[in-house]
Parts: C-alpha cells; sequence; structure tokens
C-alpha cells in the first residue's frame, strides 16, 4: 500500500472501553473521540459489556429500530463484548491494554485504575476537574451546560435560559478529546513518555464559554442572554427564518441592502445607538424579510458582503447545494436500515473525505 | 523544559479572531514555536473589537486578543507590499505548518496560498480554515459566529418550545468555538504524516461542517425519515422524563434533568434559594446545578480547573480545555503587542541585520503600529 492511500492513523491500535454505570453524556464524548480516529484509520475496537453499550438503545430512532445516535459514534469501529466485573474479561482486558497504543474511558468506570496504569496512554473522560472529587455527583449533559455558564447565554433575559440543539457539552467535549488524543500519539510517536489525558465536560464548556468569563472579568458585570435586545437576531422571512448578522464595519452594507432611509438617522450610527434602539431598528428592517425567500436573502446579502444566516433543519441540510457539491455527506449501507446518509469527518485532507464504516453489531 | 508533543514544530499563524488565531493557540500549548502575522494596515480584528480605550497603544490592550494570543510570538509585516510577501515566503521554508482562516482567495492573491507555500517546502502542513470550505457554490460566502448557527442546524433546534430558532449570539459565536477543538487535533495528525513521509497536507476545514457534524444523529435520523419532526423542544430532550430550567425564590435558575417526571419540582424549586434546592436535589440523586454566568465562574476556582490562567502581567487569558499529564498551562509570554517580535524572528530565522530591518521599517514593509485609521 503507498502512503497516498494509506489512512492517516492507520499505525495505531486504540481501545474504547464501555463499562457499566457511567453517565450517558460522558460515553457520547468518549464514543464521539474514537469514531473520529477510527474514521482515520485507527484500530479501534469498541469493548462493550454484556447486553451493550446503552447508546445503543437511545434515541433517535432509525425506522428498523437501530439506535442513529449509536451508528453516528460508532463507525468504522469493531467490538467486542467482555464482562469487566469477571476475572475472564479483565485478563482479556488486559492483553488487550498491552497490545494497545490509547486507551478511552469514562472518570467513574470501575475499571478506570486498572486502565489508568495500562501500557497505552490513558484518555480519561469525566464531568468534573479532578480536585473536586466530584465523580459520584449526579449529573446530566443539561446540568454540564447550566455549570459551564452556556445556558445562562441563550433565550430572552427576562425567561428561563435555553439549551443548544443536539449533544454540544458532550460532542465539545469529544473533539477535546481526540485532539488531546493526537497530542498523547504524537509524543509516542517522537518518542517521549506520553502524558496522560483528562477531560471534563465541566472545564471545556467554561473554556468554549470563555468570552462570558472574558467580559465579566473586563467590566465587572456578565454577559448573558440579550434576545430581542441583541443586535443579532432571528427574523422570519417567506419560507422560514433569517439570522440577523453583521459586524460593525458591515454596518454601512447592511443599512444599504436593507435600503430603507429611516436607517441613516445617526441614532443607528454605531453600535451603542444601535444596541439602544434595537426595537425600533428591527421593526424597520423586518418587513424587508418578510415576501423574500431564504435562498433569495442569503444570494442577496452575500453580494453585498453582509453574513446573514439562513436557518436550516437537519433534512434541509440533507439538499444543501454546498454540502452536496463538497461531499460532506456519506452514504453507507446498514445491514438492516438499508442506505443512511450522514456526515463524514468536517475536514477535506488534500481533497479527500474520509467515509466512515457502519457501526459494529453487538456479538451474540 | 522537557520535550512537549509539538517540540520543533513552528507554526506561521494567520489565524484571526476565534476559529483560526485559536487553533495555533492550542499548537503553541503543545510545544509548537507559532509566529503569528499581521499587519499595521490589518489587525487581528479581535484587537479592535476589544478596544478598551483611545488612548495610545489601545490595540495591544483587547482582553478578546490577549485571551487567545497568549504564547505567540507577534510580527507585522505588510502582505499586500511584495516585500512582505517575500520575507513570508523565506519564513514558511522554515515552518512546518500554516494556519489561516481569511475569506478563500486572499493568501493565494499575495502568492501566498497552499501552491506558492509547498512548493517552496513540501512538508508543510496548511490548515486552511473558511466558512464553507475551499470547494462548491458558496466557497466565497462570508459570515461571522452566529451566522453558522442558523445555516449548520443548530438555530433549528434551539429555541423555546413551538417558537422561532434561536442563535447562540455574539457573546457565544458557539460554532467559531468548536472548530479549534477538532482542528487542532487534525492538524497533530497531519504533522505526524509529515514528520514519518516528508510530505505535507493541504487541510481544508469549512466551519459550517464542523458546526453540522455534531448534530450527526439528527442528519442521519433524517436522512431515514424525512418526515421526523424537527421543532424547538425548549429544554427537553427526547428520551428524558423531564428537564428544564426552573426559577428559584432567590431570583436564580437551576437546571434538572429527571428520570421519572415529577408534577411538583417548579413548586419545589419556586418555594426554595437555588442553592438548597440544588443541594436537595443532588441528595435524592437527581442532576441538578445552578445556571452559572460569567461572574461565577470567575469565583469558583475549583470548576475552573485548568480553564483560566493569568499571564506575567497578571491579565487573565485562555487555558486548557484538557490536561496533559495532570496538568494545565503556564503562560510563558502574554498576547503579543503589534509587530513585538518582528525584528527577533526575521534575525533569528532569516539571519537580517540591522540595515536590512531598518530598510523593510522605513519601507512601510514592517510596523508597530496600525495604519487603519479611526476606528
Amino acid at each position: 500500500m503507498n502512503d497516498d492511500t494509506a489512512l492517516p492513523l492507520a499505525r495505531f491500535t486504540i481501545l474504547e472501553v464501555n463499562d457499566t454505570d457511567v453517565p450517558l453524556c460522558l460515553r457520547l464524548a468518549t464514543s464521539l473521540a474514537a469514531k473520529i480516529a477510527a474514521d482515520l484509520g485507527a484500530s479501534v475496537l469498541k469493548i462493550e459489556p454484556p447486553g451493550g453499550d446503552p447508546v445503543r438503545r437511545a434515541p433517535p430512532f432509525l425506522p428498523q429500530g437501530e439506535s442513529a445516535l449509536f451508528q453516528f459514534l460508532n463507525t468504522s469501529k469493531r467490538s467486542l463484548v467482555l464482562d469487566l466485573g469477571g476475572d475472564a474479561g479483565r485478563a482479556a482486558l488486559k492483553a488487550l491494554l498491552d497490545k494497545a497504543d490509547a486507551v478511552l474511558f469514562e472518570e467513574p468506570a470501575a475499571s478506570a485504575p486498572l486502565l489508568r496504569a495500562a501500557r497505552a496512554t490513558p484518555i480519561e473522560i469525566a464531568a468534573f476537574p479532578a480536585e473536586m472529587n466530584a465523580a459520584n455527583r449526579p449529573i446530566s449533559e443539561f446540568t454540564i451546560l447550566a455549570l459551564g455558564g452556556l445556558l445562562h447565554m441563550v433565550g430572552e433575559p427576562e425567561r428561563k435560559p435555553l439549551r443548544l440543539g443536539g449533544h454540544q457539552a458532550s460532542y465539545a467535549a469529544g473533539l477535546t478529546a481526540f485532539t488531546g488524543l493526537t497530542a498523547a500519539l504524537a509524543a509516542r510517536d517522537a518518542g517521549q513518555p506520553a502524558p496522560p489525558v483528562r477531560v471534563s465536560l465541566a472545564e471545556v464548556m467554561q473554556w468554549v464559554n470563555w468570552k462570558a468569563v472574558s467580559g465579566a472579568d473586563a467590566g465587572g458585570v456578565s454577559p448573558g442572554r440579550e434576545g430581542r435586545n441583541s443586535e443579532f437576531q432571528i427574523v422570519p422571512c417567506r419560507d422560514g427564518h433569517v439570522a440577523v448578522v453583521y459586524t460593525v464595519t458591515q454596518w454601512p452594507a447592511t443599512r444599504a441592502l436593507i435600503g430603507d432611509p429611516r436607517l441613516a438617522d445617526t441614532k443607528f450610527s454605531t453600535r451603542a445607538g444601535r444596541r439602544q434602539n434595537i426595537a425600533e431598528l428591527y421593526e424597520i428592517i423586518t418587513p424587508w424579510f418578510a415576501n423574500k425567500t431564504r435562498s433569495e436573502i442569503q444570494t442577496t446579502a452575500q453580494a453585498k458582503g453582509v453574513p446573514f444566516g439562513p436557518t436550516f433543519s437537519p433534512a434541509e441540510l440533507l439538499q444543501t447545494e454546498q454540502y452536496v457539491a463538497r461531499g460532506f455527506l456519506a452514504d453507507m449501507a446498514h445491514s438492516t436500515e438499508g442506505t443512511l446518509r450522514l456526515p463524514q469527518l468536517p475536514v477535506q485532507w488534500n481533497g479527500r473525505s474520509f467515509a466512515p464504516q457502519p457501526a459494529p453489531e453487538l456479538a451474540a | 523544559m522537557s520535550a512537549r508533543p509539538l517540540s520543533g514544530i513552528r507554526v506561521l499563524d494567520f489565524g484571526l479572531l476565534t476559529a483560526g488565531a485559536n487553533t495555533s493557540a492550542m499548537l503553541a500549548d503543545l510545544g509548537a514555536d507559532v509566529i503569528k502575522i499581521e499587519s499595521g494596515a490589518y489587525l487581528d480584528p479581535f484587537r479592535i473589537v476589544g478596544k478598551p480605550d483611545d488612548n495610545d497603544g489601545w490595540w495591544n490592550r483587547s482582553p478578546q486578543f490577549r485571551f487567545t494570543n497568549r504564547n505567540k510570538r507577534g510580527l507585522a509585516l505588510n502582505l499586500k507590499a511584495p516585500e512582505g510577501q517575500r520575507v513570508i515566503r523565506e519564513l514558511a521554508a522554515h515552518c512546518d505548518v500554516v494556519v489561516e482562516n481569511f475569506r478563500r482567495g486572499v493568501l493565494d492573491r499575495a502568492g501566498l496560498g497552499y501552491k506558492d507555500l509547498s512548493a517552496a517546502n513540501p512538508r508543510l502542513v496548511f490548515a486552511a480554515i473558511s466558512s464553507q470550505g475551499d470547494t462548491g457554490p458558496e466557497r466565497m460566502n462570508v459570515s461571522f459566529g452566529s451566522t453558522l448557527d442558523a445555516t449548520s442546524g443548530i438555530a433549528s433546534l434551539t429555541g423555546y418550545e413551538g417558537e422561532e430558532p434561536r442563535i447562540s449570539g455574539m457573546d457565544v459565536n458557539y460554532p467559531d468555538q468548536i472548530v479549534s477543538l477538532f482542528a487542532t487535533g487534525i492538524v497533530i495528525t497531519a504533522v505526524m504524516e509529515a514528520r514519518r513521509t516528508g510530505k505535507g497536507a493541504f487541510l481544508d476545514f469549512s466551519q459550517r461542517e464542523v458546526a453540522s457534524f455534531t448534530l450527526g444523529e439528527e442528519i442521519l435520523a433524517a436522512s431515514a425519515d424525512p418526515a421526523r419532526p424537527n421543532d424547538r423542544r425548549g429544554n427537553r430532550e427526547e428520551g428524558v422524563a423531564q428537564q428544564d430550567a426552573y426559577l428559584c425564590e432567590d431570583g436564580r435558575w437551576i437546571a434538572v434533568t429527571l428520570d421519572r417526571p415529577d408534577a411538583t419540582l417548579e413548586a419545589f424549586c419556586i418555594g426554595h434559594d437555588s442553592t438548597a434546592a440544588v443541594a436537595a436535589l443532588l441528595a435524592r440523586a437527581i442532576a441538578a446545578a445552578p445556571c452559572n454566568d460569567g461572574n461565577d465562574l470567575l469565583g469558583n476556582m475549583a470548576l475552573q480547573g485548568v480553564t483560566l490562567v493569568r499571564d506575567e502581567r497578571g491579565g487573565l487569558v485562555k487555558g486548557l480545555p484538557y490536561r496533559l499529564g495532570g496538568k494545565g498551562i503556564s503562560i510563558e509570554r502574554p498576547g503579543p503587542d503589534l509587530g513585538q517580535h518582528t525584528s527577533e524572528v526575521l534575525r533569528e530565522l532569516l539571519g537580517y541585520d540591522d540595515a536590512q530591518l531598518k530598510k523593510l521599517a522605513e519601507a512601510g514593509v514592517t510596523s508597530t503600529t496600525p495604519t487603519v485609521g479611526e476606528i
């Protein structure tokens, strides 16, 4: 095989250990990190407990009953069932660990002490910083969003705060664990001792939400959800919604695009002025959107360099011209669900995409 | 300092704002030598967005800039001047990685695109981070933060029950934050390949695709069932019995997730102080947490972990999203002033002497002050 066709992580062997009694939000992070490595060619063996990873039974479900969540998170992996509560299972795991480069697992797992001591580099996913000694505190992805301050940022100021759609806390941690994994592999590759990696969802959420901390530190007042007081809002249009977004330097182009003479008023010429008069500003601009389609709005706005964003649903994204043209969505043949279409890794490497292979079935 | 995973790797950093500049910052955190290129005519916009006052040197004091660009050296070289372009091409020959998030075509027009730079340095790993990717009909489209909340699909699944979609907004710009978490790992993977094979790579990242990738199971489910409902559900989640934010007696919100529905929870919360309510729920093995704001996070050193750290001037800056060997990072140098290390780096890497440096400064190729006029 020549180097142009070999996948970049093909030299590496990675274990993903799915022990029992681990919160689902931690498992999603572990599985995403290992999936990315697997799609990049690493040999990833997923160790499942008898009965399988509970994510196999987690929504959303496909028409024949398989979990779409499991299918997405476990592409290109192999699976082996081991009962880690028994001596035979633990002995088998130890033998596998001796041959692996890295092992991914979660902090509250009963097997965690064994895995931390392995020759394979440990990549550990936890809920909280180690010093908090909070491994057994009840958590959910939603409460992690609240702790990390991201929940505080979305919605109307006088109404309840809102979570972002999708599994953002788990997946941001999963992306982080992937990067930590590559750092460990790079150290091993360079002949250095590889540092163990630890990722906590709470730390990742705070790191992602750094502008709230930076703002509070600089001005004493924390940024928070602004809803209808924000310069950036979502407005309805003929066939859906559009996010109104522009930078300070893009305001003149935005004003010209909308073309209403009332926007020339000097009270709208600075960011502070626009924020003070935000309700009036939106009264003026909202009608411009009402009779136009998302596509018309995007084309007209982009022609003037204005970054308005039409909203798309997941079903609509499947038809998006840009995604189809770039081949971002891959078709994957599943044994019972037929052909599934899903996002590939969001990178093209010398023009090459990384086609995912179907997730492993649970051994009988 | 002992060897780190990217010791010996040098990064030519054209990264701006978060998506680009933070990818190279994460490479610096792993031991890479990151040299950030700006110019007097084109500053990293974070220097301007975070402008604290009108006094001289304002461009060196933006908290957002300093949060993101610590542990880098900073050069100011005019990309539009042929002399500036020549110097950057010389620097690229001494680098292993380029990170950039300009609009497509900007570096190509300056003769600094992947084709030009890799011709002289075939082991170069070139990370091009853009709104829509380097190909396709929308490749020239611009976006800013929350544009991508909308176009990626995240907004369509965010919002109050049955109401319009919501974006993360300008104080979060969520899609910008996650791209570096992924791109850094891919760059490291490509660096390993370049070390092994001597061949670099062109890495084409679409920020919109990174954001849509986080909805993988939703897109997959929609492909099998196009009629699958995708309306806004507030804080509810498929497969979770009950989940929402609840207002407490002290006016604070708490987040609660229940395995079994409990119709009394709302009344319980409004009748209790938020701290007491969280403690009582946790004691019943129910996931509950306060809805923290920026000041809560600043004050909670235990929860912060390694995500924040202070530089030598005492300024708060970004730490790490993970730990290697149980530790975070120390800040070896604060975010650079504009052009602070131009002479140092040109002497060290290219062997320039005083006369050459003086000539570049007099020609306006190098600088330490902006020429952008009034901001």
